[in-house]
């Protein structure tokens, strides 16, 4: 038995094809993408040593400032409006019976959707002429340019893709905490009734301390995904009007093939890597040392 | 007047209502542009919310020929069958290696596989670009499956890892005093018994590949090998004013999905959670 | 149990094959315009920027034209393939092609600092001696349409038409709002003010594509008579009178563009005029095509003048002008055929078809037939005829490709009122100090 799962021949027949293809499509253009962040590079001369010029350029860009600005927003406001919405429609799912099935499916379809599709359809909906101000018209109100206002710090765009993302993406948080809440064992439920508690009090004090857990993980496949945001925005605004609804990955995008600047453009991806290690990083931290104490 | 037999049933109407408003936010924009989609781009300005006076299936025809998404839908669906099967096949096997046979670097291997997680797509875009375009991978559906397969690779052997070792040990056992070798263990044995496990990786790699638009994008710029994201984008982009067919596209790109998703909705659902929370 | 895996393993790789096959295939088959390859025949491949089974410009339909004339033709001796991309992502997969060593046999370019990244690494070939060879130079109207093309008196790219900036108005909605076509500034206002009152949305504009609002404040800032050479070259500060001046008139006339000006697109700009929802559309002549092919029932309404002079101003007979290029690979392995190839692009069909049907300005000494000609050109013929001189899309004829954006990028964030005019070219200025001086 044991000189069986020791062939060592057989470990590296299973091992070697992934390993290879790991390190060769993953490892080593990492490897390659800091070395560029370090080169002015663009796609027709070779790749030319400067040091950190292209991340002192960084510090200066100011659309990078806004797809760093647009990032982080994105980032709170998923977290948030997923953690409230998704225990919110989980909480009233588990206690309804009838249609609790149909309810889940409807409102978790859009996360098997493409989201190019659905950015589109989206745009549309906000477009000035169609959808929704088409309906503000027949009643008389002229509504706003929903994805083309440049005012205010977050501005109108953001807002409305972020509905959007929460819109496409709530739906998984839901399902998290489902099967989280669904896991809890009836007996303390009903354990809570008999000792008087409220409905409220039996969510506050038995399901919110038990699904903390879970909350960690949907905050981090949140967080993750926010920051690697790029198929909304890219079909909704294309990171316009004039750069407002930026996020780092249209900026990469932009920079990388659009102006070819291959090498500041891999400055961007190592900013990008260095911020989802650190939030993974983080919210594993905060929800594991919670798991402890409690 | 029958309030005292209803009451408790009052918290439970308002959850109904809400559910109710909820779905709508869900399926009115979705049978919107159903129904639009059908219509001339005249009719769209004239009167954008009624039902389409008739169904004026030209849209499609332009958007399924010269939008070439009929192309780009064969395009997708081969380089997601293809990448689930490899995924499947290699990710179990490293996962099998891992859970199950004895040797020192397995944890290191797990941990190496595991860091992939946490790497976005993006930090590896122009040098597989670069490098690709050199090898003559760009502009080929082998150049997407790669990079696929491998953003995949990582959950699926977390996940399958997982199922591996909740394997009884007396099972290996037994097959091991029938005198089977160790292929045979992995691929008779072990394989159908973690049906459920390839069933959610599986799952989890389709979709995602399904839907990925940035790396098709950049590799693909042939129309007649685009996936259907990029073909999407292309077609409705922004230097097209005419929307009916437009909307017609949107539709052919997101039908598929939905009549599978229709038969299938709970398992889909329901392994896609179970991927998530493991992954 | 083992049969079965056998089966699975067996369709798993045929599928394997079916798929390389395609995979093979997908790469070299460009659009399908092309009759068919022969045997034995020079392949070489041509790249563009538009999709040419599916779109709708007459320019590039002309082009279309000329790769079957030249594929029927040359039938076993050449054969070209068209590679064929949008607009947005052309230089994109352009650079891919000359990084992977596979630069398309011929690609189009426009000249300016898109040219100058080809030129200098080497990529695009010298085409002085093919043009002096058999009196091919001798058939362009003249040697001036290469000066853009032109490096160190060596000719890298050779010019296919002539788009010129021009204002395009609606006739119709101008009679009725009792306007006659402005030659001043100050006429221009007092129209768009007339047009507003008569219930019209007086000019549709882009600034969702950031160069088409960029083209109106360089005619602005050459009306103005800013020296465009002096401040790349940082003999002068970007920071002027002149130039705020420019800004702060077209942000006078913004009041007088269409509310969604700042997120509309060009070509939703674009279609705003032609389906006559707009009174005044300030766009290169290449929109006459684009006007024509999608309203053909338009033409007739639609009328252009030059950009109105300001008093006291600049030389108000100067037109942007800009032309598309087509540049050889220096590693072709068929530069005949290629230069076969250009002259078809050069010869009189092409050429009268250009002007008649595309609607714009040839670049040799065809005859054509001007009443068969789009109604528009003519006007922008004599607009080009009058003309004192010429000067690019800043877009294209600032030093880098980028600082062309940058600039584009700073004129829309005036108009989105994000930066003053002040503001805006002090950014300039200070961009240019860091990355070009």
């Amino acid at each position: 038995m044991n000189k069986l799962l020791q062939d060592k021949k057989a470990i590296c027949i299973f091992v070697v094809p992934g390993l290879l293809l790991f390190t060769f499509v993953l490892f080593i253009p990492i490897c390659q993408s800091i070395f560029y962040s370090l080169c002015d590079y663009d796609a027709l001369t070779p790749p030319k040593f400067i040091g950190i010029k292209n991340y002192i350029s960084l510090l200066h860009d100011d659309t990078m400032k806004i797809a760093l600005k647009n990032s982080m927003f994105f980032l709170v406001f998923s977290c948030v409006t997923q953690l409230i919405m998704g225990l919110l429609l989980a909480g009233l799912l588990t206690n309804i019976q009838k249609g609790r099935n149909f309810f889940k499916n409807v409102i978790y379809l859009p996360c098997v959707l493409s989201s190019a599709a659905l950015g589109l359809l989206w745009m549309f909906i906000f477009s000035p002429k169609l959808g929704i101000n088409q309906l503000l018209l027949t009643k008389g109100i002229t509504g706003p340019l929903w994805l083309m206002d440049t005012k205010g710090f977050i501005t109108l765009p953001m807002w409305v893709i972020g509905f959007v993302a929460l819109w496409q993406y709530v739906g998984q948080s839901m399902m998290l905490y489902m099967a989280q809440i669904s896991g809890i064992s009836k007996s303390l439920y009903e354990a809570s009734a008999i000792d008087g508690c409220s409905k409220a009090q039996s969510f506050r004090y038995i399901t919110l301390p038990l699904i903390k857990p879970m909350v960690g993980t949907a905050m981090s496949l949140n967080a993750i995904g926010s920051l690697k945001f790029f198929d909304l925005i890219f079909n909704m605004t294309e990171g316009g009007p004039n750069h407002t609804t930026e996020v780092l990955a249209t900026h990469l995008y932009t920079q990388g093939f659009k102006y070819f600047k291959y090498g500041y453009a891999s400055a961007i991806g190592v900013v990008l890597l260095i911020l989802c290690l650190i939030m993974t990083a983080l919210i594993n931290n905060v929800f594991k040392t919670d798991q402890y104490e409690s | 007047m029958n309030q005292k037999t209803k009451r408790i049933s009052v918290p439970k109407i308002l959850i109904y209502a809400f559910l109710c408003i909820m779905v709508a936010i869900y399926l009115v924009p979705l049978l919107w542009v159903f129904s639009v989609s059908f219509k001339t781009n005249a009719e769209i300005f004239s009167s954008p919310f009624s039902l389409p006076e008739s169904l004026f299936i030209d849209n499609y025809v332009v958007a399924w020929t010269a939008g070439k998404l009929g192309i780009a839908t064969w395009n997708s669906f081969l380089v997601c069958v293809i990448t689930l099967i490899l995924s499947m096949l290699i990710g179990s096997m490293i996962a099998f290696a891992i859970a199950r046979m004895q040797w020192k670097l397995s944890g290191l291997t797990l941990t190496y596989f595991m860091l992939g997680m946490m790497i976005p797509v993006h930090c590896v875009l122009i040098p597989l670009f670069t490098r690709f375009a050199k090898i003559g991978l760009s502009n080929n559906l082998w150049g997407l499956v790669l990079p696929y397969l491998t953003f995949s690779l990582p959950v699926t052997i977390y996940i399958m890892t997982g199922f591996f070792r909740s394997l009884p040990n007396e099972l290996l056992e037994a097959a091991c005093i029938d005198g089977c070798s160790i292929y045979k263990i992995f691929f008779q044995v072990c394989l159908p018994l973690a049906k459920t496990g390839l069933f959610v990786t599986g799952l989890m790699t389709f979709v995602a590949n399904w839907n990925e638009l940035l790396l098709a994008m950049v590799f693909i710029s042939d129309d007649n090998i685009k996936t259907l994201p990029v073909s999407l984008s292309k077609f409705v982009g922004p230097y097209n004013t005419n929307y009916s067919q437009m909307f017609a596209a949107i539709i052919i790109a997101i039908v598929p999905t939905i009549v599978v998703y229709c038969a299938f909705s709970n398992q889909i659902v329901d392994g896609l959670t179970a991927g998530a929370v493991k992954g | 149990m083992k049969k079965k895996l056998l089966s699975i393993l067996l369709s798993a790789t045929m599928a394997l094959t079916a798929f390389a096959g395609c995979g093979a295939s997908g790469s070299d088959s460009g659009s399908a315009s092309s009759g068919g390859s022969s045997s034995g025949a020079e392949e070489i491949t041509w790249m563009f920027w538009d999709d040419l089974n599916a779109t709708e410009d007459m320019i590039s339909l002309g082009y279309k034209d000329v790769l079957e004339r030249f594929n029927k033709d040359y039938e076993g001796v050449y054969h070209v393939t068209p590679i064929t991309t949008n607009l947005e992502e052309y230089y994109t997969k352009l650079n891919a092609l000359v990084a992977s060593g596979e630069t398309p046999d011929c690609f189009i370019v426009s000249p300016g600092p898109n040219l100058t990244t080809y030129v200098e690494p080497g990529v695009a070939a010298d085409l002085t001696s093919y043009l002096d060879a058999d009196g091919w130079k001798d058939t362009f109207t003249s040697d001036s349409v290469f000066t853009q093309q032109t490096y160190d008196g060596k000719i890298y790219a050779v010019p296919l038409n002539i788009a010129a900036a021009c204002v395009f108005y609606n006739t119709e909605m101008f009679d009725k709002a009792g306007v006659e076509v402005p030659k001043t500034y100050d006429e221009l206002l007092d129209a768009c003010k007339k047009l507003k009152d008569a219930g019209y949305t007086p000019i549709t504009i882009s600034a969702g594509t950031a160069w088409c609002l960029s083209m109106l404040c360089a005619y602005l800032m050459d009306r103005e008579g800013v020296d465009l050479a002096a401040m790349e070259a940082g003999d002068e500060s970007w920071v002027n009178d002149k130039t705020i001046d420019a800004a702060n008139k077209m942000l006078e006339l913004s009041q007088y563009f269409q509310p969604t000006a700042a997120g509309d697109t060009n070509d939703v700009a674009t279609a705003a005029f032609y389906n006559e929802e707009a009174a005044i559309l300030i766009q290169g002549s290449w929109a006459i095509g684009q006007i024509n092919g999608s309203n053909p029932a338009f033409e007739e309404k639609c009328g252009v003048f030059q950009f109105p002079a300001l008093e006291g101003g600049n030389d108000p007979n100067r037109l942007i002008a800009k032309s598309d290029s087509l540049a050889m690979s220096a590693n072709t392995e068929h530069p005949e055929a290629v230069i076969a190839l250009m002259k078809y692009f050069t010869d009189d069909t092409a050429q009268k078809y250009t002007a008649e049907k595309g609607g714009k300005i040839p670049v040799t000494k065809v005859e054509y037939d001007a009443a068969a000609a789009p109604a528009q050109l003519a006007y922008v013929m004599d607009i080009f005829e009058n003309a004192s001189g010429t000067f690019g899309f800043l877009n294209e004829s600032l030093k880098t490709t980028e600082a062309g954006s940058f600039f584009d990028d700073q004129m829309v964030a005036t108009y989105l009122g994000s930066e003053t005019p002040e503001e805006a070219f002090k950014t300039i200025e200070q961009w240019y100090v860091d990355n070009i001086r």
